[in-house]
C-alpha cells in the first residue's frame, strides 16, 4: 500500500484575505504594540477600582476636569479656525519662505512643551515683548489665567491641525473648484462650499488631533499660564501634583485622561474616516 | 452673437496662438492631439487661465483684455463648461450638483432644486436625482455634469472631451445626448476633442489645432477632402459616410448603396480609409462588394503617395502610390472605379 511518490511538503497557501508579513516585521510589530500596551496594563493594574467613585466626586478633580474640558474645546475650535486658513495657505501658495513657515509649523510640534512655554511667557507675558502692550494698552494679562492656558494648548496642538489638512488641501482635484468657479461660484463659495466639503475626513482628523493634543498638554501650561486650581490647573497637571500626596488620585485622573481621548479617538476616527475612505475605493 | 478669440495663451512652458471667431449657428469642433493646446483654449474662454496676449470676447463684451488689462473672473462669464471627468462634487448628490450653479448665484434652494429636476429629467436620470457621484456610472456622471452647465443657461457651452473617459457603448450613448442638447442650446457651442469621429457626429464646422497653432478651418467633409498637410490628413483625412442601415447595406443620402459588416441598424456612420479604397481603369473582377464608378476629380501629392478625390454617385477618398498613378497614367476627369471590401469598412452607429 506505500504510494511511488514520496509527498512532497506543500506550502501553506496563502490566504488572498490575508497578506502575511515576513517574520521579522511581524516580531517587531509585535513588540511595537507591547510596548504600547503594558503601559496601559500597568496603570489599569494600579487603578484603585473601588475608590474611583469617591475620587471623580471629589470638587478638585471635578473642577479640573470642567476646565480641561473647556480649554481643549476652546483650543481645538481656535486651532480649526486659524489652521486651516494658514494650512490652505501652504497648501496652495506658493511663496517666498513658504518651506520656511512650514518649519516653523512643525517646529511647535516637535518642542519640548516647556520651551513653548517659555517662548509664550517671553513673548505674551507682563514684561513680554508683546505682552507689555497688551497689558498697558488693553488690560488683558494673559499668563496665569485661564486664557492663558488655552493660548499654551493652541501653541502646542495648532500645528497638528495644520499638518493633517495641509496634506488633505494637497490631495484634492483643483479642477473640481475650476468647475465650480465656472458655475458663476466666488473663491469665497467654493472654498466653503467645495474645498471645505472635500477635505472633512481631513478636517475631522485634524480636529481631534488637536483636541487630544490640547486635552493632554503639560509643559507649555505649567510653565506659561501656572497651576492655579480652578483657573489653570487641567488634569494633566493635577494628575502630576496629586502623584505626589495622593497618588490614588492621580491614578484615576489619569484613566479619566486616557479613557476620554480613546473614546473619541476610536468614535470619531470609525465614524469620520473609514466611512470614506469606504467610499473612496 | 459670435465669440472671438484672438490671443496668445500660456501654461506651462506651452503657448497657443490663435484667432478665433465661433458664431452662434454652429457647432465648432476642435480637433487637435494631445497636448496641442485644446483644453488650453477652453480655459481661457471660461477665464481659468487668463490670456497672454490679445483678447478674447463676447459680442462687444470684453472678457479678456491684457491691453488695458480688463478680465472678467469665470464666475461672472456667461460660459459653462462639461469637462472630460465630468468633475463633479462628490459630496453633493446629482440634484445638488445640478443645483449648485444657481444656488451659488444665490438663488435659494427649493426653486435651485426645483431647476435642477427639470434639467435632470431631461437628460433621463429623473429617478437618480438623490444618488451620489460614486454610486453613478461614467454615463450618467456625464449626463449630471451637462445638465449641471446648462442649468444656469449660458451663452456659450464649451465641452472639453466629454467623451474621452468613457467606454464605447456609453460613449455612443452620450454622443447622441450632446447631438440632442447641443441642437437646442442657441448659444455659442464648442466642443474640443482628439477624436474627428466626434467631431463628425457633433460638430459643424471644424478648427484643427497643432502645437498651439491653428492649421485648418472648415466642414470637416471639406478638411477630409483636402487637408493641408500630411498631419491633418493622417488625422481627418478619411472617409466618412453617412447613411442607414439595413441588412448590412448602407444607404447613403446620394442614392448609393454600401455593403458593410455590421450588425446595426438604423442612422450610422461608416468609416473608410482611403488606404483601403483600389482604383482601377477597368471593372476588375475582384472580390470586393463594393464598387463604384466614378471621375478623378483632383489629385493631390504627399510624400510618396497620392490622394485622389473621385466624385460619383459615393465620393470617395483613395490613397494609392505614386507608382500605381503612373501606372494608370491617371489625370482629374479620367473615368475609374473604386472598390472597397465590406470587411475594411468600420460603422459606427449615430
Amino acid at each position: 500500500m506505500t504510494s511511488a511518490v514520496p509527498e512532497t511538503p506543500t506550502a501553506r497557501r496563502p490566504d488572498p484575505d490575508r497578506p502575511r508579513l515576513p517574520w521579522p516585521v511581524l516580531a517587531l510589530a509585535l513588540i511595537a504594540v507591547a510596548f504600547f500596551v503594558l503601559p496601559v496594563i500597568g496603570l489599569l493594574w494600579r487603578v484603585p477600582w473601588t475608590d474611583v467613585a469617591d475620587v471623580l466626586g471629589r470638587p478638585a478633580v471635578g473642577e479640573a476636569l470642567w476646565l480641561s474640558v473647556r480649554t481643549s474645546t476652546a483650543a481645538a475650535l481656535a486651532s480649526l479656525v486659524l489652521g486651516v486658513p494658514l494650512a490652505w495657505l501652504l497648501a496652495r501658495i506658493e511663496f517666498r519662505g513658504r518651506s520656511a513657515m512650514r518649519a516653523l509649523v512643525t517646529l511647535a510640534m516637535v518642542l519640548p512643551p516647556v520651551v513653548a512655554g517659555v517662548a509664550l511667557l517671553y513673548a505674551f507675558g507682563r514684561r513680554g515683548v508683546f505682552g507689555q502692550y497688551l497689558d498697558e494698552w488693553f488690560g488683558i494679562t494673559l499668563p496665569f489665567s485661564t486664557p492663558g492656558v488655552v493660548l499654551a494648548q493652541l501653541f502646542v496642538s495648532m500645528p497638528f491641525l495644520v499638518v493633517t489638512v495641509e496634506s488633505a488641501l494637497r490631495q484634492t482635484d483643483l479642477r473640481v473648484e475650476d468647475a465650480a468657479r465656472t458655475l458663476g461660484a466666488t473663491r469665497w463659495y467654493v472654498f466653503t462650499r467645495v474645498t471645505l466639503p472635500a477635505i472633512r475626513p481631513g478636517l475631522v482628523a485634524g480636529v481631534v488631533l488637536a483636541w487630544a493634543r490640547a486635552l493632554g498638554e503639560f509643559g507649555a501650561t505649567i510653565t506659561f499660564a501656572g497651576n492655579f486650581p480652578g483657573r489653570t490647573q487641567t488634569l494633566p497637571l493635577a494628575t502630576y501634583l496629586a502623584l505626589e500626596t495622593d497618588p490614588d488620585e492621580a491614578l484615576v485622573i489619569a484613566l479619566l485622561l486616557m479613557g476620554g481621548s480613546f473614546a473619541v479617538l476610536v468614535g470619531l476616527r470609525d465614524r469620520w474616516l473609514d466611512a470614506t475612505r469606504g467610499v473612496a475605493r | 452673437m459670435s465669440l472671438v478669440v484672438s490671443a496668445a495663451i500660456r501654461r506651462g512652458g506651452f503657448e497657443l496662438d490663435l484667432d478665433l471667431d465661433v458664431p452662434a449657428g454652429e457647432v465648432l469642433g476642435v480637433l487637435g492631439p494631445n497636448g496641442s493646446g485644446k483644453s488650453t483654449l477652453l480655459r481661457a474662454v471660461a477665464g481659468l487661465t487668463p490670456a497672454h496676449r490679445g483678447e478674447i470676447r463676447l459680442d462687444d463684451r470684453v472678457l479678456d483684455r491684457v491691453d488695458d488689462r480688463r478680465f472678467v473672473p469665470p464666475e461672472q462669464r456667461p460660459i459653462g463648461v462639461v469637462f472630460q471627468d465630468d468633475l463633479l462634487f462628490d459630496h453633493l448628490d446629482a440634484l445638488d450638483n445640478v443645483a449648485f450653479g444657481l444656488r451659488a448665484r444665490g438663488i435659494g434652494r427649493r426653486a435651485a432644486r426645483g431647476a435642477a429636476r427639470s434639467w435632470l429629467d431631461r437628460v433621463g436620470l429623473a429617478e437618480l436625482a438623490n444618488r451620489r457621484p460614486v454610486e453613478l456610472s461614467g454615463g450618467q456622471r456625464q449626463r449630471v455634469a451637462l445638465a449641471r452647465a446648462l442649468v444656469v443657461e449660458p451663452r456659450v457651452l464649451l465641452l472639453d472631451e466629454p467623451l474621452a473617459a468613457l467606454d464605447v457603448a456609453t460613449r455612443r450613448d452620450i454622443r447622441r445626448e450632446l447631438r440632442r442638447q447641443l441642437a437646442a442650446f442657441d448659444g455659442i457651442r464648442l466642443l474640443v476633442t482628439h477624436d474627428p469621429l466626434d467631431a463628425y457626429a457633433l460638430a459643424d464646422r471644424v478648427a484643427i489645432i497643432e502645437e498651439g497653432r491653428l492649421v485648418q478651418l472648415g466642414a470637416i467633409e471639406e478638411i477630409a477632402a483636402h487637408p493641408r498637410s500630411r498631419y491633418v490628413a493622417e488625422l481627418v483625412g478619411t472617409n466618412l459616410v453617412e447613411g442607414t442601415i439595413r441588412d448590412s447595406v448602407m444607404s447613403t443620402p446620394t442614392g448609393a448603396e454600401l455593403a458593410v459588416v455590421s450588425d446595426l441598424s438604423g442612422s450610422a456612420l461608416a468609416v473608410v480609409r482611403p488606404q483601403s479604397v483600389t482604383i482601377s481603369r477597368q471593372e476588375a473582377a475582384s472580390s470586393a462588394r463594393n464598387v463604384f464608378h466614378g471621375v478623378v476629380h483632383e489629385i493631390e501629392r504627399y510624400d510618396g503617395r497620392a490622394r485622389l478625390s473621385i466624385d460619383g454617385p459615393l465620393p470617395l477618398i483613395a490613397e494609392i502610390t505614386l507608382g500605381a498613378l503612373d501606372a494608370m497614367a491617371l489625370r482629374p476627369g479620367d473615368a475609374v472605379h473604386a472598390s472597397v471590401k465590406a470587411t475594411d469598412i468600420t460603422t459606427f452607429e449615430l
